[in-house]
């Protein structure tokens, strides 16, 4: 079979939709009160740096995923079992993503339809693209990427032109302020949204050169850094702090205050838009993610064949795990913090320092 | 090859039905478009007495065809312990659901007023219909109902012309501004007091409830914005009117334009000067334990009538005059934080200016801000300038000396 190829520009798109998928729209790093913007960018230097070890290990396995050299560098029988835990980890997280879309579509008009129905509707998208292969998935993220950027762009001049910005939520930024922007991006903002990357050392194989896929993952770290900081400080400047922790959803709330010239207004289709297409990427990637792993660790000679089974058991954890959306979020504060940290961080670390003791050894065959 | 064109078909019929995403489907002939919420205190009891005023369609609908001789709007009203359940309640009485997404007013009664509205604003939020912007009221010595009868001129609608006349005179005039649920929410949560416009009914209410009203030039029922309604903890403190209403939008720096009458040398409040253009900005500082408020008013406006003679051609008559604008804006700024200190009501949240620049110093102060507050230093400055005279120098009036 031949090799999928992806281009910079595909990996640029799918990093950044990736990363915006989910973190536009919800809150994230609620401790850090009207500083979450400062927050998300001080864990920006350690996401790129994940990214950097990341990119390091492809580097080193150009033709491995990440189960692939967990098992060289830790051997077979502690790397197999690691490796395996990655597969329910990423259709949790990717069930997650879908859990949140489907919330946020019920509560805000879809108020009489059943989640169910909702969320099969998105796998189905999933499952079909994941059929295709990852080439065609990655130039839809091209085209969709144009489309996120566009619809953000709509949204943050009718904010601004609307007059609901008011920069004194934003300011000024006190020495408590600062230690609890530290508290909240390490490790929580560290892990959600940058440390999710973890799923793209199951992408960067596809690539052919190694200094274009750290260039290009780098840039768009970076960018999608700057533009959710950005984002998160304007919805904490229009709805002031006290709504937006309370607020489900704080960009749909945001939005939803627009009303240029009593003309332009009830610009929520936008929001639901951006949440929707944002969480098929996301969900896609860890699909992708959570199959590649799979017919890695099984020896299934198709991946794709895995599409539909992976894409269902997802949508039923979606809605199976939580029986409501603050349940839902009390799990994730759980789950953040004590799984997530550990298997995008702690593994990927440990088998960076594993490996370069190994290679300053010569043990590595 | 012969399984997939089994089990195809059945899967984009079934996709098909779902993609036209008809499972919430509501059509419009099957919804009742609110405009307005009137929220009163149900007599002898803890129940709200809601008040919804709905579009009659065929009413108000514009195109030339057989008149129905209904009035524009109806209004139904429903008792009950929580708004939502006033709201589905009133299927009961109601032909079609209610539909809530162009809701422009929400009308708060004065007993309810009195009594508590801290409580009533969690469906606004909660609620994917309701909206945030909608703007709110307080009816002055009269219940939300009866506003909400009452049938005006000119808008058809009489929810979506109270809130233009509210919009229009906060513009114009600057004694009210409209306040939206969302920024009341965050006056509520933060740590000042909100004021609302309020509106009163002058005339006759039992005909102004009546289409045939309309058919005279001056109708019997006229609704008109009437000061603003200053809460403390909630409940209706006080009404702010006049100066000191305007006072109070000065310091929030909320005024958009007003016009005010100034003195000439012989005759009082003889020049009319419009302020098109006016900033506040507030520090609040803490000096020995109590808080100055420092208010910087920038304000720059034109003269738009001289009653007598003033000769503004000349520089020296002119900057009089500005300094005549600046006290006379002072006078009312000061009149109007006086009044809330007198009610202990920091209605120009200097409590959240305090917590935002210094929180440390908000600590110490938090317990007892109500009194604090009241026992602030006020420092007011005010610069005015004149930007224009309009299409004549000289007044017409000659002087007779």
């Amino acid at each position: 079979m031949r090799k999928e190829l992806i281009s910079a520009n595909q990996l640029f798109a799918m990093i950044i939709l990736f990363e915006m998928g989910t973190a536009l729209v919800v809150p994230i790093g609620l401790e850090s009160g009207h500083a979450v913007w400062i927050s998300i960018l001080l864990a920006l230097p350690g996401g790129v740096l994940l990214y950097l070890i990341y990119s390091y290990l492809y580097q080193q396995y150009p033709n491995m995923i990440i189960s692939g050299y967990t098992q060289r560098i830790l051997g077979r029988f502690l790397g197999w079992p690691l490796s395996l835990l990655y597969i329910p980890i990423f259709m949790y997280n990717g069930s997650r993503n879908l859990r949140e879309a489907g919330d946020l579509l019920i509560a805000s008009s879809y108020d009489q339809t059943p989640i169910f129905i909702i969320n099969a509707m998105m796998i189905t998208a999933v499952i079909y693209v994941l059929n295709k292969g990852l080439e065609v998935f990655s130039r839809t993220a091209e085209i969709y990427l144009l489309i996120i950027l566009g619809m953000g762009l709509i949204c943050c001049f009718v904010v601004i032109a609307a007059g609901l910005v008011e920069f004194e939520n934003l300011f000024p930024i006190h020495a408590k302020d600062w230690r609890d922007a530290l508290t909240s991006a390490y490790p929580s903002i560290w892990t959600f949204p940058y440390g999710e990357l973890v799923c793209f050392t199951t992408i960067l194989p596809h690539i052919n050169k190694f200094r274009v896929a750290q260039r290009t993952g780098i840039a768009a770290i970076i960018l999608s850094g700057l533009l959710l900081s950005f984002t998160h400080a304007i919805e904490i400047s229009v709805l002031g702090t006290n709504i937006y922790a309370r607020a489900t959803f704080p960009l749909f709330t945001t939005i939803t205050l627009v009303n240029l010239a009593n003309f332009i207004q009830r610009l929520d289709a936008l929001v639901i838009l951006t949440l929707i297409i944002g969480v098929f990427f996301k969900m896609t990637i860890y699909c992708y993610a959570a199959m590649t792993v799979t017919a890695d660790l099984f020896k299934v000679k198709d991946a794709r064949k895995l599409a539909v089974p992976i894409g269902i058991v997802v949508l039923f954890s979606s809605f199976i795990s939580a029986e409501n959306y603050p349940i839902h979020l009390d799990e994730g504060k759980v789950f953040m913090k004590y799984i997530l940290t550990y298997m995008c961080a702690a593994v990927p670390i440990l088998l960076f320092i594993v490996h370069y003791i190994r290679k300053c050894l010569g043990l590595l065959r | 090859m012969k399984v997939k064109w089994i089990i195809q078909p059945p899967i984009y019929m079934v996709m098909l039905l779902l993609l036209t995403s008809c499972w919430n489907s509501r059509e419009l002939n099957d919804m009742a478009i609110v405009t307005g919420i009137g929220i009163d205190k149900a007599p002898n009891s803890d129940e709200y007495r809601v008040t919804f005023q709905i579009v009659n369609p065929s009413a108000t609908a514009t195109s030339v065809g057989a008149s129905t001789g209904q009035p524009p709007i109806t209004v139904y009203t429903t008792t009950d312990r929580t708004l939502f359940g006033a709201l589905r309640k009133t299927s009961r009485k109601a032909a079609r659901q209610l539909f809530f997404a162009h809701t422009q007013l929400l009308i708060i009664g004065e007993s309810m007023a009195k009594s508590g509205i801290n409580g009533l604003f969690d469906v606004f939020e909660r609620s994917h219909e309701l909206r945030l912007n909608s703007v709110v009221i307080v009816s002055r010595e009269t219940d939300a109902a009866s506003v909400l009868k009452i049938l005006l001129p000119i808008e058809s609608i009489p929810a979506m012309a109270v809130v233009k006349k509210n919009k229009n005179t906060a513009k114009l005039w600057g004694e009210n501004r409209a306040i939206s649920v969302f920024e009341l929410i965050n006056t509520i949560t933060g740590e000042g007091e909100p004021v609302i416009s309020g509106v009163q009914i002058y005339g006759d209410l039992d005909k102004g409830s009546k289409k045939s009203h309309l058919e005279q030039s001056q109708v019997e029922a006229v609704i008109s914005l009437s000061g603003l309604a200053v809460f403390k903890e909630g409940k209706l403190k006080g009404w702010l009117d006049g100066p000191e209403a305007r006072g109070t939008m000065w310091v929030q720096n909320k005024l958009e334009q007003t016009s005010i009458n100034i003195d000439s040398e012989k005759e009082q409040d003889s020049i009319a000067v419009i302020i098109n253009h006016s900033k506040t900005k507030v520090k609040v500082n803490l000096r020995e334990g109590v808080p100055v408020f420092h208010i910087y008013i920038k304000e720059e406006g034109s003269i738009n009538e001289i009653k007598d003679f003033v000769d503004i051609s000349q520089r020296k008559e002119l900057y009089k005059l500005e300094k005549e604008i600046a006290l006379k804006t002072k006078g009312e700024v000061v009149k109007s934080l006086q009044v809330a200190q007198s009610m202990e009501c920091d209605i120009f949240n200097f409590g959240n200016e305090l917590k935002r620049t210094d929180p440390k110093a908000w600590k110490t102060v938090k317990k007892n801000w109500v009194s604090l507050f009241a026992k602030g230093e006020l420092d007011v400055h005010v610069e005015a300038y004149i930007r224009s005279t309009g299409m004549r120098s000289k007044p017409y009036q000659q002087n007779e000396e």
